[in-house]
């Protein structure tokens, strides 16, 4: 007999036995043939809510509630038997309704209950109970009403809640107005959607015109920004091309695209442009710093989505997103630290009594370009280079920051082309994303410092030059320089501690 | 004068921005733990739900970049974990129709979603679908540790032990962790060694941090304790396991048998009307029909078996194969020919012990004893503690007239659990005190 050897070490898993579990039956109705599906429609008026719910019952347990219905055991469920169980019924149904206007429980009044069959698959029959129940409110003033609805919560199936008011305004409600099943007529086949599990809502009504109501319930579409769903369709266009027959020229269009991608990419919220614009403005930043930002974003971006690409086709069983998470918070922590960094070198040289030459006059003084030879006439010789060894890692660290976090697209792209067997290709894109990101970014870096040395020599010319305006704007951004450093380390470090946090809410 | 307004400025500004920092980090971490995933949704569920996280992000994500073949995969996985955990059936289509995705975006080498189309079929008990997928998806990729988690789960169900050793073996090693723990602890229960089995069950419950997965170690754990007659051990893992996940089916019905197994029959009735309400699967319901015959209430037993009738020609009516389940139940309803049928047509399509019983006990029911006791040893060959095997074995031996192969074997179905169940245990008794007795 094999004996099992078994090691010692021991990591989570992700799946279990299927074994001993119950052999899955193919579903006759569309949500499995012992669902038992709910719906509540709430309408809100002056001095009541009215309910009428659905309860749409699969196969099986209409079955199992067979017995029920026909009170006579003759074999068939007579009017009058179904009139009758309908009402029992609806009773539990109301029974199970939890409502609450203004801290005031809602007592239900079953106006009407029905309950009929109709033909399932496999010779069976389904069944449908409506009831509609009524419970006096006071809604005419501000109020806010909450509904439970806990009848049956054990069974599987759908759960639909709805609101609308009439003759008043529903102000903020957690659900649509109106049915996406049509009152469970016709279930939604989205193979991204898990069925439907509403269980509970609260609106809160003020008295006024209008029955409408903005449907709140978060429908979940392409995303928000013009900007934003053109990228991800590019993108969709481009993770395609990794997987196309590859001729030249789709190959040179695939790169073209890369590059398009990368800059649009870079273009998107995110990637330290907030910082890179912070630092740049605080530093009094050169072209070269932003083309030292940009690159190292760039090399850092091209290498950490090689890097996890190859991690990731290695079969190991790390996720993917946990990675992306951690790499989030590193990057945030990252910034931090820059930031830190920066109001660190702050105090020590206010310590030394030099700040205002920094911050101050000398700015308005030299749009020459030629920091370094104006700086030395002022600071000693070796703390000017410590300084700016300092701002060059400050720099470094920004770009490391912003491209720390591989784009998901370039990363399935290399992922996509890898599975083909065309990893060369796959590392060319990447490159060519990265470069698009590169000059995004540098072009964003030279348009801010161009603006600034224009705002600066308007400063220059305050009284001369005419435009008021521009004057005032001028001198406001001059004034703003004074206490720039600080406020950029600030800045470096809230929007750091930002990012950070918002990569911790996805990993732990 | 510059000088001197600006430094308390700069350090308000630096503190200012420091506190605000600091404010915003502790209130987005603060507030992420409670901050349910879906608003409209304040269900009685406990909080860690990784699941459901994992579906969630993976929808997501394939709204924004629909070709994401391994999300697809992963979100078909999801799915079918989601089915087996809340029974509801309606995520199987959907496992599949994601599963399909993935490998029409990549259709060679994509192990993924051979995975989980091999475990799709697992879960529909295509045995031997499950195994060729499995087969294939190690082929492509032979460090992919959930590949041989299908394998093994084929593998076994097929009864080729020695192969479903070897998966789970090689499981173990690429990565020793819950789902190899509990495999192997199947396995060794199978061959009869069922303390090293518990050993094994509770290191993966070790591991186990979703609720999910304690309340399937609990529930295999109770199931263990209670094939082997220790109700009290059995119950206290059931409970364990309730309080971790407090709706779960299996769990119910474990304390359902331990009540019926401690004659506690009122209470155990009353759980099986609650959990076959929530899911009336064939082989709840004939559990919950042999109670109620047990319990003298013919015409309510065969309530629940026609129940379980129409439950099963649904499935069957989907193209769903359980022969299994289909002989069991003509067993139960009367009906030996169709239970003969049934257990045959089972047999060749797997070897599995319980295949071998279920064939056994068939060929009993309709008078060919001599044929089924080849088929009872068969199964108890295995090694397998199993009172029902050892009962059916018993009673096979006591037509052949082998007086004392029976008294042996049905004396060892009631050492291995006195209460295996309602209705065999006691006609177990009975035909010990009549051999007794001549």
């Amino acid at each position: 007999m094999t004996r099992l050897v078994v090691g010692l070490a021991a990591v989570p898993a992700a799946v279990l036995a299927v074994v001993l579990v119950p052999a899955a039956p193919a579903s006759a109705h569309p949500l499995g043939n012992f669902s038992v599906n709910e719906y509540l429609g709430l309408t809100l008026s002056a001095d009541r809510v009215e309910a009428s719910a659905v309860v749409d019952i699969a196969e099986i347990p209409t079955l199992q509630d067979r017995s029920d219905v026909d009170g006579d055991g003759d074999g068939s469920a007579s009017d009058t038997e179904r009139y009758s169980y309908a009402a029992t019924t609806c009773a539990d149904l109301a029974a199970g309704v939890d409502g609450r206007a203004g801290g005031q429980r809602l007592v239900w009044t079953v106006e009407r209950a029905e309950f009929a069959y109709s033909p399932g698959t496999g010779g069976l029959e389904v069944s449908r109970l409506g009831c509609w129940l009524t419970a006096p409110a006071a809604l005419d003033a501000p109020t806010e009403v909450r509904v439970d609805n806990r009848y049956l919560a054990d069974r599987v199936g759908w759960r639909e809640m709805t609101a609308t008011g009439v003759g008043l305004r529903l102000v903020d409600s957690t659900v649509p107005s109106h049915s996406v099943s049509e009152g469970l007529r016709r279930y939604p086949e989205d193979l991204l959607a898990s069925a439907l599990n509403v269980r509970s809502a609260t609106i809160r009504v003020e008295p006024g015109a209008g029955t409408g109501v903005e449907d709140s319930a978060a429908v979940l579409s392409g995303g928000g920004d013009p900007l934003s769903r053109w990228m991800a369709a590019v993108d969709r266009r481009f993770q395609g091309l990794a997987g196309g027959t590859l001729t030249p020229l789709v190959g040179l269009l695939a790169v073209l695209l890369a590059i398009l991608l990368g800059a649009g990419h870079a273009a998107l919220p995110g990637h330290g442009k907030t910082i890179l614009a912070a630092y740049l403005a605080g530093r009094r930043g050169r072209p070269r710093d932003a083309l030292t930002v940009a690159g190292t974003v760039t090399l850092t971006h091209t290498g950490g989505v090689l890097a996890l690409g190859l991690l990731l086709t290695a079969g190991t069983a790390v996720a993917g997103e946990e990675i992306l998470g951690w790499l989030g918070l590193a990057s945030g922590a990252l910034v931090v630290a820059v930031g830190v960094t920066m109001l660190a070198g702050l105090l020590r040289r206010r310590g030394r009594g030099q700040h205002d030459h920094l911050a101050g006059h000398h700015h308005t003084h030299s749009h020459d370009h030629d920091h370094d030879r104006d700086h030395l006439g002022h600071d000693s010789n070796t703390h000017e280079q410590g300084r700016r060894r300092s701002g060059r890692l400050g720099l470094a660290g920004i770009g490391l920051a912003g491209g720390l976090v591989p784009s998901p697209s370039a990363l399935v792209v290399l992922l996509a082309a890898i599975g083909l067997g065309r990893t060369g290709f796959g590392v060319l894109l990447v490159i060519a994303y990265g470069a698009g990101m590169a000059a995004t970014l540098t072009g964003a870096g030279l348009i801010l410092l161009e603006l600034q040395r224009r705002m600066t020599g308007a400063a220059l010319a305050t009284g001369a030059g005419p435009g008021g305006l521009i004057t005032g704007l001028a001198r406001l951004t001059a004034r703003l320089h004074t206490a720039t450093p600080v406020a950029t380390a600030g800045l470096v470090l809230l929007v750091g501690a930002g990012l950070a946090a918002r990569a911790a809410t996805g990993v732990f | 004068m510059r000088r001197s307004i600006g430094t308390p400025l700069r350090v308000g500004a630096v503190a200012a921005a420091t506190a605000l920092a600091l404010v915003l980090l502790g209130g987005v971490l603060g507030r992420a733990p409670e901050e349910p995933q879906v608003a409209a949704e304040p269900v009685a569920v406990t909080p860690v739900d990784r699941l459901e996280q994992t579906i969630q992000r993976s929808q997501e994500r394939l709204r924004r970049v629909p070709g994401d073949w391994h999300t697809w995969a992963s979100l078909g996985m999801a799915y079918l974990e989601r089915a087996r955990i809340t029974a509801d059936p309606t995520y199987y289509p959907k496992a599949e129709a994601a599963v399909r995705r993935s490998l029409a975006v990549k259709p060679d080498g994509n192990t993924d979603a051979l995975v989980a189309q091999g475990a799709l079929a697992n879960a529909r008990h295509d045995f031997a679908a499950a195994r060729r997928v499995a087969l294939a998806a190690v082929k492509t990729n032979g460090y992919h540790a959930d590949a041989y988690a299908v394998l093994a789960d084929a593998e076994t169900q097929l009864g080729h032990s020695a192969d479903a050793t070897a998966a789970v073996q090689r499981l173990l090693d690429l990565r020793p962790g819950l789902s190899a723990y509990a495999r192997a602890s199947y396995d060794l229960e199978q061959r009869g060694l069922t303390d090293q089995a518990s050993d094994l069950m509770r290191r993966a419950l070790a591991t186990a941090v979703d609720r999910h997965d304690m309340a399937f170690c609990r529930n295999q754990l109770g199931d263990l304790a209670l094939n082997a007659g220790d109700l009290a051990a059995a119950d206290a893992e059931y409970a364990a396991g309730l309080a971790a996940e407090p709706s779960s089916v299996a769990l119910q019905r474990g304390r359902a048998r331990v009540a019926a197994m401690s004659g506690r029959t009122d209470e155990a009735l009353s759980a099986y009307a609650s959990l076959t309400r929530r899911a009336p699967t064939p082989s709840y319901l004939i559990e919950y029909a042999e109670l109620l015959r047990s319990a003298g209430r013919e015409a309510d037993a065969m309530a629940q078996l026609r129940l379980a009738t129409a439950a099963h020609k649904l499935f069957t009516g989907n193209g769903g194969v359980d022969g299994l389940t289909g002989a069991a139940l003509a067993a139960a309803t009367g009906q030996p020919a169709t239970a003969l049928r049934e257990a045959r047509a089972e047999w060749a399509r797997r070897k599995h012990a319980d295949v071998a019983d279920m064939l056994a006990w068939a060929l009993h029911l309709s008078n060919r004893d001599i044929d089924s006791l080849a088929y009872a040893r068969r199964a108890s060959a295995t090694g397998a503690r199993s009172a029902i095997y050892a009962y059916h074995l018993g009673m096979i031996e006591l037509s052949l007239g082998d007086r004392a192969a029976a008294k042996q074997h049905l004396t060892m179905a009631l050492e291995i659990n006195p209460h295996f169940s309602p209705l065999d245990a006691p006609a177990a008794r009975q035909a010990l005190a009549n051999l007794g007795s001549s």
